[in-house]
């Protein structure tokens, strides 16, 4: 070992070992240069640009595995323009422009929990488990004593992947309309399917899903509907609809005039778009009834 | 090369002297890259294919360029960076134009590998085993394309092991203060510890 050095001057062992690396890499590089052109691959110059305009959130909701694999599906022609829900109206016009297509016009959608008192419903049992909504919903439905209501093991918290659900005053998830791109992941993760994506012009909706008759919603909860009745005869529209003792509100025929809001003796008609936007008064104030009407 | 020392190279390199429970190294993937079993499978089969090639280009380099000229001492660790970083660039090239599917796969994996620890190891690990003062031995090739597949299984154990036990700890109930990485390190070493079981199975030449 080491025997052609040994008897070498520094200025040799230098010069050698210099030599032999840079004619190491001049071998590896002249190679590499050969390769480069032999395996070369083409790609579309507007992949590139369309992945950069999409959101890069690869939440999956125009169902490609992510934004690249729409990107490569939207430059083969087989993904329609708009079907992204996060991405920006601009950057979709900017999409179909690459692309030399007309853009369809999509309406913005948000997520809406239709549950206000998971937090404050009664118990039916201590649930010492792993806490996530999936796990408790396993037991016989989740601990909760309404077998509608939200868990609030804040699955949907997690799953978000916008953080555009917060947890709100009383322990209670709430989607802010201002973050959320409704993805729609929450509504994929919810184990009772309390959320629904509804458009974000149509603000009031019955936070409530409990079909149960109203003696029973009362021995649970405060906040659940009792069908009473009352909005349904106060909305002149006739867009809330009374089905198994519960309101629905139908956002075909909703003018989000908010006469229903006062008259719920439950208070739990609310208008998301004004309980999402003064978060910051909210923690100013004191916490009100866990509700806003 | 009887089967009796490829068997023992095998053993040795998976159980005996695992990368990461015996010899440290390629600690930076193993805590990264352990949180999900699939981004742990998928670096430790790229790290099993890069291993094997890096294993295969490093001992020609090293039997025929280097050690004729008598730069072993001086240019072993510089000249296998600069095939390992080659060879990676060159593999990913390949793969892209041969096999789509597997560079989606790998192709997030393959250049964090190039200034990986373990392949570098693997490479003087080649040469301290198969020469023997100063003198090549017989069947050397075999011998480290087989350690550096071995040395890579034995990496993708690791990384399994540490993936599963890091899934189920997201569900565990852990007190506050070891919630995340520190339970992980505390993880490691127990299995570290658990995996000096297998020393001396093998005697190492």
């Amino acid at each position: 070992m080491f025997v052609p050095v040994i008897g070498a001057s520094a200025a040799e062992i230098l010069i050698l070992s210099g030599a032999g690396l840079a004619g190491l890499g001049a071998a590896f590089g002249v190679a590499l240069a050969f390769a480069s052109k032999k395996f070369q691959v083409e790609v579309d110059p507007r992949l590139e640009q369309i992945t950069v305009l999409l959101p890069g959130a690869n939440c999956g909701a125009c169902g490609f595995a992510g934004c690249s694999g729409y990107a490569e599906a939207l430059v083969k022609g087989t993904a329609d323009i708009g079907i992204c829900s996060p991405s920006s109206p601009q950057a979709t016009a900017q999409i179909a422009g690459l692309l030399g297509k007309e853009a369809g016009e999509k309406e913005k959608v948000v997520a809406f929990l239709h549950c206000a008192g998971g937090k404050v419903s009664k118990r039916r049992f201590t649930y010492d488990g792993i806490g996530t909504c999936a796990s408790a919903a396993l037991i016989g439905g989740g601990d909760l004593a309404c077998e509608f209501g939200c868990l609030a093991y804040n699955d949907c918290v997690r799953a978000c992947p916008f953080g555009a659900i917060e947890i709100n005053e009383i322990g209670m998830p709430r989607v802010d309309p201002q973050k959320c791109t409704g993805c729609g992941i929450c509504v994929k993760v919810c184990p009772k399917n309390l959320f629904e994506l509804v458009p974000a012009n149509k603000t009031i909706l019955v936070a409530c899903s409990n079909t149960e008759r109203g003696r029973f919603v009362r021995l649970i909860c405060d906040i659940g509907c009792i069908g009473c009745f009352k909005c349904a005869k106060t909305c002149k529209y006739e867009a809330i609809e009374m089905k198994e003792g519960l309101a629905i509100i139908h956002h075909e025929k909703c003018t989000v005039c908010g006469e229903c809001i006062p008259v719920c003796p439950k208070n739990i008609i609310h208008n998301f778009a004004e309980a999402g936007v003064p978060a910051q008064q909210e923690s100013a104030e004191p916490p009100p009834e866990g509700n806003q009407s | 090369m009887d089967f009796g020392q490829i068997f023992a190279i095998i053993i040795g390199m998976i159980f005996v002297n695992n990368f990461v429970f015996a010899r440290f190294l390629g600690l930076c993937p193993y805590m990264g890259l352990t949180k999900e079993m699939s981004s742990a499978i998928g670096m430790g089969m790229a790290v099993v294919f890069v291993m094997t090639l890096a294993s295969m280009a490093t001992w020609p380099v090293y039997r025929y360029f280097l050690d004729p000229f008598g730069l072993e001492r001086i240019l072993r660790t510089a000249s296998f960076i600069l095939v390992i970083a080659a060879l990676v660039q060159f593999i990913e090239m390949v793969l892209q134009k041969v096999n789509p599917a597997l560079y989606k796969a790998m192709g997030i994996y393959l250049p964090i590998i190039t200034t990986n620890c373990t392949i570098l190891g693997v490479a003087v690990l080649n040469i301290d085993t198969f020469y023997k003062d100063g003198k090549p031995l017989s069947g050397g090739f075999l011998g480290s394309t087989i350690q550096g597949f071995s040395a890579g299984i034995g990496f993708t154990l690791a990384m399994v092991l540490m993936a599963s036990v890091r899934e189920r700890m997201e569900m565990a109930n852990i007190p506050k203060p070891l919630r995340g990485i520190p339970i992980a390190f505390i993880t490691a070493g127990l299995m570290s510890m658990a995996f000096l079981g297998f020393s001396g199975l093998i005697k190492m030449t």
